[in-house]
């Protein structure tokens, strides 16, 4: 059990961190983000009594860590840096077996316990092959999960993880990260630099930002597009990993530039063929409308996730005449109309032969139809506005062109 | 603690105690097997001059190279530890430069009085400095002590120079000690010696402490190790040890950086073996560099031999480290 509370502390030129409190449950993952300098590691050091504190304590157990001795720190909380630079051969066993330090005295020797120990440590992180090779001649990815073990060595209650993956490849990040998550017991407090991963494996996250907290919950009340852009200055789409369930980030990367003029721009497309045309045109900064979609349609949840205003209709139900009404008004108030290429049936026509009663508004199409129609309509209903419409093939200018009319 | 590792110490340890007695024979003056036996058995009975020779002028002086040699290694092995670099030596936070500037003082204000006390003073207290330079808030990071040693030494090496420069006759006095050399070691200095294997043996308690340090001082503090006091004990035990060595024989290079890397690379970094290996290997080292400087070029400073021979040796390993 920990607690934090109120803690400021600093480097010696004022306080980096200011009334800083949360306690984790026992066993609890908890996540601390925010942009650079915002005070991740200093809070992490602070905890880890690396810093002396100039206000508020640290409780470990009903222990406060500023008034323990390092041994006992030790004994109670371990400690994984982003990186260890090991100057001399030590072998992987005698860097394990470093986390016992604690708990052996200045003229005795290492005990049969402390051997157990190491060794549980050392099969828990897969690292028995390697146990009597050098630290210096494995990978990366092989160390941090030897300074995992050392740190497990330790038995501590708490571990913290200060960016403990964020050099290592992706494997081996989840990898480390699923052997931490799995520590049963062990409370895990981890500074992140990698939102998508802190979403994934949190159970609790915190956001800084200029050495204050600023959101905490769980991963989707603080992985928000609000705070994505109020403290990280990005504009990213926060949508919902369909696996996990868990909040996911896709940045969105500046693609046609603002053209300085907004537009109003109508977006026609189906099955997940308009994401890549909602994202260019949003970033251009345009104002957007999608529609009519289905609800479980990806375009959708693309369309949501940036805020674009979607009318849409219940899976396979056909809209009605109040939803093609509106439709048509909405049409009617754009600039531009843009057409995503897609499988075009009886259900969604509906959205291209209300193209034909708005006589001036230009439309754009990206990408080729599939027809399944019946009648031919598809063909008719683009017949009818052929005068008006224009076929792209670069989705990267379309902005300016629609701009430049 | 590995077998191989308690051979090597115990072979070290047999080969210092052989190589002792077998150095008692060697010299510019031959001595007889049975003299020499009846100089030990029956001390009164003896030739007065073998027995003046042997006990007043040779054992003193192969006890004092010996224990020289031991304590410029384990301060060498805590120095190269604490600073996480194996390209350290005992003398880096300025210990050889205050020890020089001690000795110049004595030879040139007090014409060579109280030359080993002046010389012990000079290098312990320029690492006294030296930490007291580094210290902001009770922490000392090993990076500013690195170069506050840095700049100390040069600031030393200033004013030795300039004191040299005014030495006038005595000059040649400070350029001899500074070479480093066994001429004048009597019983005195020999005892004196004793005080590095008390240190050393102390050392030793802290050596686990000192391979966690060696992972930095973060880490280190993380698993437990007080690091500022840790860091307090191994200053003032190693310079306690190097400045000892430093008076009774002056500033002998190359043995505090060569002998820990070489034992490192026969026992590996653990603290705990590599300590008492290197105790053995530096203190078997000046001994036979001593031994060579007496017998075959007529009391040629030891400390140009340990250099000359040093040297080369540590560029091999270089080489071969930059192979691997």
């Amino acid at each position: 059990m920990i607690i934090v509370d109120e803690i400021s502390s600093g480097y010696g030129g004022g306080d980096i961190i200011r009334g800083i409190s949360f306690s984790p449950g026992d066993g609890e993952f908890v996540g601390i983000i925010g942009p650079n300098g915002s005070g991740k590691s200093t809070l992490l050091k602070s905890i880890a009594g690396i810093l002396n504190l100039s206000k508020g304590i640290v409780k470990i157990e009903d222990l406060d860590v500023s008034k323990i001795s390092p041994k006992e720190i030790a004994k109670t909380l371990g400690v994984v840096p982003q990186e260890t630079a090991i100057s001399f051969d030590y072998s992987v066993f005698d860097i394990v077996m470093m986390g016992r330090h604690a708990y052996i005295g200045r003229f005795s020797h290492e005990s049969v316990t402390d051997v157990e120990i190491v060794n549980q440590a050392i099969d828990k992180c897969n690292l028995r092959h390697l146990a009597e090779r050098s630290v210096n001649e494995i990978s990366g990815g092989e160390r941090q999960r030897v300074i995992i073990a050392r740190a497990l060595a330790q038995q501590p209650k708490v571990l913290l993880l200060d960016e403990a993956t964020s050099h290592l490849d992706i494997n081996h990040q989840m990898e480390i990260l699923n052997l931490i998550k799995d520590l049963s017991g062990v409370t895990k407090i981890g500074v992140f630099h990698d939102l998508n991963l802190a979403a994934q494996y949190c159970d609790r996250l915190i956001l800084l930002n200029g050495g204050e907290v600023c959101s905490s919950g769980l991963p989707n009340e603080v992985i928000t597009q609000k705070n994505l852009s109020e403290f990280y200055g990005i504009n990213a789409v926060v949508s919902v990993n369909p696996v996990t369930k868990k909040p996911r980030i896709v940045s969105l990367i500046e693609s046609g530039g603002k053209t300085g003029q907004k537009l109003k721009i109508h977006i026609i497309s189906g099955g997940g063929s308009g994401c890549e045309i909602m994202y260019a045109l949003y970033e251009c900064g345009h104002e957007l409308t999608a529609g009519i979609l289905s609800i479980d349609d990806s375009d959708y949840s693309a369309a949501k996730s940036v805020g674009i205003e979607v009318l849409s209709v219940m899976p396979f139900s056909s809209p009605d005449g109040a939803m093609l009404a509106k439709l048509s008004e909405v049409i009617s108030q754009s600039d531009a109309v843009v057409i995503a290429g897609m499988c075009v049936g009886d259900g969604n026509i509906v959205n291209i032969e209300v193209l034909s009663k708005n006589h001036d508004i230009p439309v754009y199409v990206i990408g080729d139809f599939s027809d399944f129609t019946s009648d031919g309509k598809l063909t008719d209903s683009l017949l009818k506005i052929k005068k008006r419409i224009n076929y792209e093939s670069d989705l990267s200018g379309l902005s300016s062109k629609i701009s430049g009319r | 603690m590995k077998k191989k590792n308690i051979l090597v110490i115990l072979i070290l340890l047999v080969i210092s105690v052989v190589s002792i007695i077998f150095s008692i024979a060697l010299g510019p003056t031959e001595v007889e097997l049975s003299t020499l036996l009846s100089i030990f058995l029956n001390p009164s009975g003896a030739d007065q001059t073998a027995n003046l020779i042997i006990l007043d002028i040779r054992l003193p002086r192969i006890l004092s190279a010996f224990l020289v040699g031991c304590g410029l290694a384990v301060a060498g092995a805590v120095m190269q530890g604490l600073f996480k670099n194996s390209m350290a030596d005992p003398y880096i936070i300025g210990t050889s430069s205050g020890g020089a500037l001690g000795a110049a003082i004595s030879i040139v204000i007090f014409a060579g009085a109280g030359l080993p006390f002046f010389a012990f003073i000079g290098a312990t207290g320029a690492t006294l400095m030296v930490y007291v330079l580094a210290t902001k808030n009770g922490r000392a990071p090993v990076e500013t002590l690195l170069l506050s040693g840095v700049a100390l030494s040069m600031f030393f090496s200033a004013i030795l120079s300039f004191l040299m420069y005014n030495a006038g006759k005595s000059l040649h006095q400070i350029v001899f000690w500074l070479m480093g050399g066994f001429w004048n070691v009597g019983w005195t200095d020999a005892f004196t010696g004793l005080i590095i294997i008390f240190a050393s043996v102390f050392l030793l308690f802290f050596s686990r402490d000192l391979n966690i340090l060696s992972l930095g001082e973060d880490d280190a503090g993380t698993l437990g190790v007080d690091v500022e006091l840790l860091k307090k004990v191994l200053l003032v035990a190693s310079s306690l040890v190097a400045g000892i060595a430093v008076a009774i024989a002056g500033a002998i290079g190359f043995i505090g950086l060569i002998t820990p890397h070489v034992m490192r690379l026969i026992v590996g970094p653990d603290h705990r073996v590599l300590i008492p290996s290197s105790l053995f290997a530096g203190g078997l080292f000046l001994l036979w560099a001593d031994n060579m400087t007496r017998t075959f070029f007529n009391e040629m400073p030891v400390g140009v031999i340990t250099a000359f021979v040093g040297a080369p040796f540590f560029l091999l390993l270089l080489r071969r480290r930059m192979r691997a």
